[in-house]
This record gives structure tokens, sequence and C-alpha cells, in this order.
């Protein structure tokens, strides 16, 4: 094993096997489960199976169709005809049921109907009574016609070149991209705030000085980026395995979960343009950590210096509105706003294959001086104890 | 050739010159002491020799050339402000930095467990560095820097924080190094410590070489005309004595310029003086190294 992925070992297993981390990593998941467990709670607050009457002047529901079954995670609840309005009345006032409706007799003309209830009646219970009478009104129609009308059009969106293939009602669909960009740039700030701490500490308390008689700058730096990438890249596999068990656990239960899917460009934008992007921030933060005197001071100056990361953000909507203008193909382009910018434009449209090169080859080439740059404040600013270093000794003449 | 070769070397740093025009040379085999007052330019020397500064001007030759990644192999270096990771076990950060030096897994554990039975280290293995007290830690740095067994060792203030027993732990590891045909750079402030164990030195002082060669010649150089007599009824007064001074129980002799010991001997034996001790009298590595930095320094 080379000294690199050694020191690439070192750093990941230090921090990797560390309480903190391991609370780190667990807390986004456990929040996702939790805030997915809330829902389920949720509906089952909102799931009252207490049955509905209803009570019909028209002769629409003399012999009715039954209504279709109720959508996941709704439960059934049961529809009671009553001859006369006393009667709901009185079976409301026993508790019997949650409330009732009366169809008027002018009700196909008019569309009117009333309801009567104590407390409002549940959203569920509503909207099987809805599809009750909507099927009764079909009952005429071609049942597969019904059928139709009544679960409505679902339209897949197709790239031109058939690449990529999405439901449109799934909102979750387009957002994904975006999440899993905002997923890997926390992963970024996490991991670079422990490479800054590494990096202070071993220049407090001294250890560099023994390193470098064992390594090279360059080495070292390359090892603890690596390392730094790896624990990231931990945190992100850790965090897309919980999010595919909630989506393969509530795939059944929840309706937005079921058409949930990655488009392989997505996967070729994480590779290409965001995992170079992680190197670059790693690679400043682990400069920032050898020209600095403490970590705070480290993670105030990288704090500003990765700012353009979140330009993206406050133009989501437009990037998202308008996937091909210019300020989103220029900020594809640039370092820091890419990784970003790709994926909230990925959930939109599919990127040309120029700016997906063209974008992966500047944010490699940025990567590849931010690793020499990373190695040159090392080697200049490792035994600087107490002193900062000047950006003028690091692109001066070679010490 | 010579291990190590310093070659008209200077660094400054900014306007400080830390070391100006230092040449010496260091041979297989050798204890050599690098000694110097604090801010001499003693730990700037040693960071050239090991590569982590360019010198300004000048030449180092290191192992037989200049410093390459191979060559860190076979050199253990100790920086005075020692460099142990706070806050994993010992056992782990010894594994990490013996593994940095070339060391596989399986070699870095074995040779691990047999020092840190010797350091009396054994029962703190699982600890974590921060734990372990201040002589521990300086036992501790003393295995992560011979652990891959360097041809040379750089070892800078070995000594400080240890108790008299640990104190000569150390002294025998050195003395055990010099015995392997391990090449020694000692830099220490405690002169009888360096008297004790070293062949050769360098003394530096503000970036400058003040004095360099083998220990015994120096002293000599730095002898006043004096010779150390124990009479056991006291030493007569002689001719050719300028001044008398007591030194624990003998009498240390001040010669006229001119006089030679060996006419003190002369005279002792003719008197029929029953001389117990006679020795030329020579002074010690702390005696010159006040006179050399106080002489630099006017006083």
């Amino acid at each position: 094993m080379t000294k690199l992925l050694r020191v690439a070992l070192h750093e990941y297993k230090r921090h990797v096997f560390n309480k903190r981390f391991l609370m780190g990593l667990l807390s986004i998941p456990l929040l996702g489960l939790a805030m997915v467990g809330l829902v389920f709670i949720i509906i089952a607050i909102e799931n009252d199976t207490t049955p509905l009457g209803y009570v019909d002047h028209s002769g629409l529901l003399a012999d009715p169709i039954p209504a279709p079954p109720p959508e996941k995670p709704d439960k059934p609840v049961p529809l009671v005809p009553f001859e006369t309005e006393a009667e709901a009345r009185a079976a409301l006032e026993a508790g019997q049921i949650q409330g009732y409706y009366i169809v008027p007799a002018d009700y196909q003309t008019t569309g009117r109907l009333t309801a009567v209830y104590n407390d409002k009646l549940a959203g569920q219970a509503r909207r099987q009574f809805y599809d009750f009478l909507t099927v009764n009104l079909l009952r005429n129609l071609d049942p597969a016609v019904a059928n139709r009308l009544l679960e409505g059009s679902e339209v897949i969106v197709l790239s031109p070149d058939g690449s990529r293939v999405a439901a449109e009602s799934t909102f979750l669909n387009f957002m994904l991209p975006v999440l899993i960009g905002l997923g890997l740039i926390i992963a970024m700030f996490t991991t670079g705030g422990y490479l800054m701490q590494a990096v202070t500490e071993e220049k407090e308390n001294r250890t560099m000085e023994v390193i470098v008689t064992s390594v090279s700058p360059g080495q070292f730096m390359a090892g603890k980026i690596i390392g730094d990438v790896a624990i990231g890249l931990t945190q992100i596999v850790v965090w897309v395995l919980f999010g595919a068990l909630i989506v393969i656990g509530g795939r059944d239960s929840l309706e937005i979960l079921r058409s949930v899917q990655i488009a392989p460009q997505t996967l070729w934008l994480v590779v290409l343009v965001v995992l170079p992007s992680f190197v670059i921030i790693s690679a400043l933060t682990a400069a920032v950590g050898a020209a600095v005197t403490e970590a705070r001071e480290g993670q105030q100056v990288i704090g500003i210096l990765v700012l353009p990361v979140w330009i993206p953000y406050m133009f989501m909507f437009t990037l998202m509105a308008h996937p091909h203008s210019p300020l989103a193909v220029v900020l594809s382009l640039l370092p820091f706003t890419a990784p970003l910018t790709v994926l909230a434009r990925a959930g939109m449209t599919v990127l040309p294959a120029w700016q997906i090169a063209l974008s992966a080859v500047i944010q490699i080439a940025v990567a590849a001086g931010s690793l020499w740059l990373a190695g040159r404040v090392f080697r200049l600013g490792m035994l600087r104890y107490g002193k900062r270093l000047r950006l003028r000794e690091v692109f001066g003449k070679a010490d | 050739m010579p291990v190590i070769e310093l070659s008209h070397i200077s660094k400054s740093f900014g306007a400080v010159k830390a070391v100006d025009d230092v040449s010496f040379s260091v041979e297989k085999g050798e204890l050599f002491g690098l000694l110097g007052p604090n801010g001499a330019g003693k730990t700037t020397s040693i960071r050239c020799m090991l590569d982590i500064f360019k010198p300004d001007s000048g030449s180092i030759s290191i192992l037989g050339g200049p410093m390459t990644e191979a060559k860190k192999d076979r050199i253990g270096y100790m920086p005075e402000e020692r460099g142990l990771y706070q806050d994993i076990p010992l056992e782990r950060c010894l594994a990490y930095l013996g593994s940095l030096k070339g060391l596989s897994e399986a070699e870095v554990k074995r040779r691990a467990a047999g020092y840190l039975e010797r350091f009396d280290l054994a029962a703190h293995k699982h600890k974590k560095v921060k734990e372990l007290s201040k002589g521990m830690q300086q036992k501790a740095q003393v295995i992560a820097t011979i652990l891959h067994q360097p041809e040379l060792l750089i070892v800078d203030e070995p000594f400080s924080g240890l108790d008299p027993v640990n104190t000569q732990m150390i002294k025998d590891l050195l003395r055990e190094q010099r015995e392997a045909g391990v090449t020694v750079v000692l830099c220490s402030h405690q002169m009888h410590l360096v008297e004790e164990l070293c062949d050769r030195i360098v003394l530096i002082d503000h970036g400058h070489v003040m004095l360099y060669g083998a220990l015994e010649e120096i002293r000599r150089q730095f002898a006043a005309n004096a010779v150390l007599v124990k009479g056991a009824d006291g030493v007569p007064a002689l001719e050719g004595v300028e001044r008398v001074e007591p030194v624990n129980g003998a009498v240390k002799l001040h010669l006229r310029p001119g006089v030679q010991p060996q006419e003190v001997l002369r005279e002792l034996v003719r008197r029929d003086v029953p001389v117990e001790h006679f020795e030329i009298a020579l002074p010690t590595l702390d005696e010159i190294f006040i006179r050399v930095v106080q002489g630099r320094s006017g006083f």
C-alpha cells in the first residue's frame, strides 16, 4: 500500500470510527425517518373510518355501484344510506356516523350537496364519497372509460433522445437531483470541517514535523483529501441507502414514493461534476487549514471562500423554469456553482453533452490546481507556528 | 563518506538570518552533538538537513546525496516539540507512524510490542495519547522514532521532561543505537549528557558555527594552563604556579605562561609529595559553551 493510501486510510478511519461522526451520519436519515413517521401518524389520525351517511333524494344512488377502493394510505370508509334526514341525524347524534350528505333531487343539474356534521369530515371520507358519486354518475359509460375518467391521465415526460423518462406528476423526481446536490454539499462542508480540524491540529500539536519526514507534502495532502472525499461519500452512500429503504418500505403506503427514480444523467453529473467539486472544496479547506493558525479562523476563511456554492440556490426557481438560459449554462460551468446548478437543471431537462463535458473538464482542471495549491500551501505553511501565510508567499518563487 | 554533510548553508526568514554559512559533517556510526543556545539555528539546520526547508544557499548531502522520498524511510527524527496524535490510542498512533516509514502492519505491531514492553508502556497501549503523562509521551515519541530501525537518528532534546531512570534508559538506547552502527545526531542543552555521549560536536550560535570537532580536542583547545592535583597531605607551594584554586578536595594549579604541567609533576616527585591524583585541568563542555556564547555576546 502506498503512503498516500495509508494517509487516506488513517484519515478515513480516524473520523469515520468516531462517535461524533456516527451521530452526524445517522442524524439526517433518522430525521428523514422521523418525518416519514410523522406523515404516517398524521395519516393515521386523519384516517377516521367511522361510517359516513347519505340521504339520496335524487335517485342517483338508489341502486349504487360501490365506491372504488381508496388509494393508499387511505382506508375504506363505510358509506351508509338513510331513508330520511331524521334517521341520519339520529345516527349522527348517536355517534354511529361522522356526518352525512344530503343529495337533493336536482343534484344532477345543480351539482349541489349538503353536508351535515358536528366535527369536520375527514378528508378521506369526503374523497371517498365524491368518488362514490362520480362512479355512479358515470355508470352508463363503458366501465373502462369511466375508470379512466376517474383516475385521470398519467403523463410520461420523455427527452428527445429517449435517455430520460419521468412521470410528470411526480414532484419528487424534479426535486431529487437537487436534494442529492444539497446532500453532497452538506457532506462536503461537514467533512471539510473535519479536514480543517485535522490539519490545524497536526500543525498545533507538531505532528506535521514528524509526518513530513516520512511522506512528501504532496502525498500527505492528496492522501488527506482522498480520505476526506471518501468520508463524504460514505455519508452520501449511507443517506442514499436510508433513502432507498424509505422509498422501498413506503412505496406501498405513499403514492409519491411509487414513481421515484434517479435518471442515469444525474449519476453521470455526480461523478463528472460534483466529485471534482468535492475535491476542490476539500483541497481548499486543507490549504486554508495549513495556512492559518487555528481551526476557527480557518472555518471563517473557508466559509467566505466557498460562498459561491450557494449562488444557484438563490436562483433555483429561475434555473428550474429556464434550465437552458445563459445564466444556467454559465453557472453550470463555473467552479463552486456547477454542482448545484447542474443537478437543479437535471431535474427539469437533459443537459447537452458538450456542457457536461466542458463543465467536467473545468472542474477536474480546477481540482488538480487546488491539489497543487494545497500541497504548496502545506509545504510553506506547515511549520509556521502562530504565523499566517501570505498570498504573496504562496504564489511567489518556490521555497 | 559522511552520512550528513552541510556545506556553507544559509537560510533567512524575512530579515532574520537563521543560519549563516554553516558547514559540518557527521560520520557514519558516530554520536554527534548539535549544540547551541535557544534561537541559535539548530532546528533550522536540522530542518534543512531533512529537506523540510530548502536552504537559500549552500548544499546538503544526506545518506550520500540529496534527500529523496526513499531516504525518509532510513531516517528517524524526533523533533523538540513532540508530535503525536493525541486523540487516538497509543498503539494505533505508533502503527500509523510506523506504516508511513514503510513498515507492514504486522511488522509495526511486532516491533512496537517489544519497545512498549521495554519502555514500560505496554499496559498503556490502548490509552489515548493525551491520557499519557508527559514522560510517557516522550518515551512513546522515542519509540515512534526508532520503530523502523533507521540508519540515521536525529533526536532533538530527547531528555527533556524525563526522570533520572528514564534519562538513563534513553542514554542506554542511544549508546545501543551507536553500537548497532546507527549514526546519531543529538541536539541537547544538557551539556553533561552531550559530554557523556557524544564523540564530536558542533556548536552553533546566531546562525554561525562557533566550535566544531572531536569533543576531547575542543576541551584541550579550551584548557587553561592548569593542572588538577590531589595530595594525601595537601599540595605545597610550587615554583611556576600563578594561582591556586581549591576544587572538590583537590587544588587547581594555574601555571605561569611557559610553564609545562610536566615540570610541576617533576617538582612534586622531587619533593616526594604523596600525590593521589594528577591531571591536566580540562574545562567542562558547560564551561566551554558559556565561554563561547558569552564571548560572542560581548560578556
